[in-house]
């Protein structure tokens, strides 16, 4: 082999070296610091971090995620959908079925949310997708309240919509 | 035409570099939402949206951080290159399937959406940045080899 083929193999190995030095920094790094998130997410634990008041127990049970697929099974079983939203948002567009449950409004519609919904059954809380704590922080205070099981969907009412699933509202 | 080519390559390489320095750091800072962004793709199962979502900006991160120091320039525009060409793939394959979504390339939270197309082309115009780094590096390594 060339001298100019050897230089140019010795550059490419080193290139791939490089690459994978950057590549080790990169996960070494995100994954530290993003350790928590990521363990949640591959267990099946809610990632969100919901806003819990100091003043809560240390108790406090968590709404547990589910993915669109599942929402679709459990809505076939009797599930109840419940948009965290604002009402507005609501108005505009919602998941078709869904009632609307602002995690704003809690404290006023509480009581006759309780009223009407049985304790056992499944409630699905869903708000703007990824990065909303709405629906989570819903979940905890409907799981604290005697529902028996409050569940996330994650994805929300974007990932449904953009599926092209069934939605209703005053501006479809 | 030496010092035009110099000049080119170096403000090619701040551009890219601070680019996705910002791009990184943005996304670094609310990686929860940057999964939501990932998981409205409809590419992944979903825990891997989070760990794309863990790794992928402090990729950007470093790798832009390189290109503004001039260090590492090759590997870490190849890196940026075969990002973006990943990112370009999912773009195309998100007009293909005709959902309309903000592309998350930037603030996760954006509250103007970058419709697939338009970052689209804004990725066509980053990938021009990449080659141009990319070649005008070669060119500067070699010339300095052969005076050396």
């Amino acid at each position: 082999m060339s001298r100019y083929g050897f230089r140019g193999l010795a550059a490419g190995r080193r290139l791939l070296l490089e690459v994978a030095v950057i590549g080790a920094a990169a996960m070494a790094i995100g994954l530290t610091v993003n350790y928590g998130m990521v363990m949640n997410a591959f267990s099946g634990k809610t990632v969100a971090t919901p806003v819990v008041s100091p003043s809560q127990p240390e108790e406090v049970r968590f709404p547990d995620p589910v993915e669109m697929d599942e929402v679709r099974e459990l809505l076939v079983d009797g599930a109840l959908l419940i948009d965290a939203r604002h009402q507005d948002d609501y108005r505009k567009a919602h998941i078709a079925g869904a009632v609307s449950l602002p995690l704003g409004t809690i404290t006023e519609q509480l009581a006759s949310f309780q009223a009407q919904v049985a304790k056992d059954r499944t409630l699905v809380a869903y708000c703007n997708g990824f990065g909303c704590p709405d629906s989570f922080d819903l979940g905890i205070i409907l799981l604290k309240n005697g529902f028996q099981d409050v569940l996330v969907f994650e994805g929300g009412f974007p990932e449904w919509r953009d599926a092209g699933l069934p939605i209703e509202g005053e501006g479809q | 035409m030496k010092t035009l080519r110099l000049v080119l390559f170096h403000a090619s390489r701040l551009l890219l570099g601070s680019t996705f320095v910002y791009a990184g750091l943005i996304k670094a800072d609310d990686p929860v939402a940057f999964a939501g962004q990932v998981a409205n793709y409809q590419l992944l199962p979903y825990a891997w949206n989070y760990l794309v979502a863990a790794i992928l900006p402090w990729l950007e991160l470093i790798c832009g951080a390189l290109l503004i120091l001039n260090r590492w320039v090759r590997p870490a525009t190849l890196i940026l290159g075969l990002l973006n060409l990943v990112f370009m793939v999912a773009l195309v394959s998100l007009i293909v399937r005709g959902i309309d979504i903000d592309c998350g390339c930037f603030r996760p939270d954006a509250e103007v959406k970058t419709s697939p197309l338009a970052a689209l082309w804004r990725d066509a115009g980053l990938m021009v940045l990449v080659v141009l780094v990319w070649v005008l590096d070669r060119r500067k390594n070699r010339q300095e080899s052969a005076h050396g």
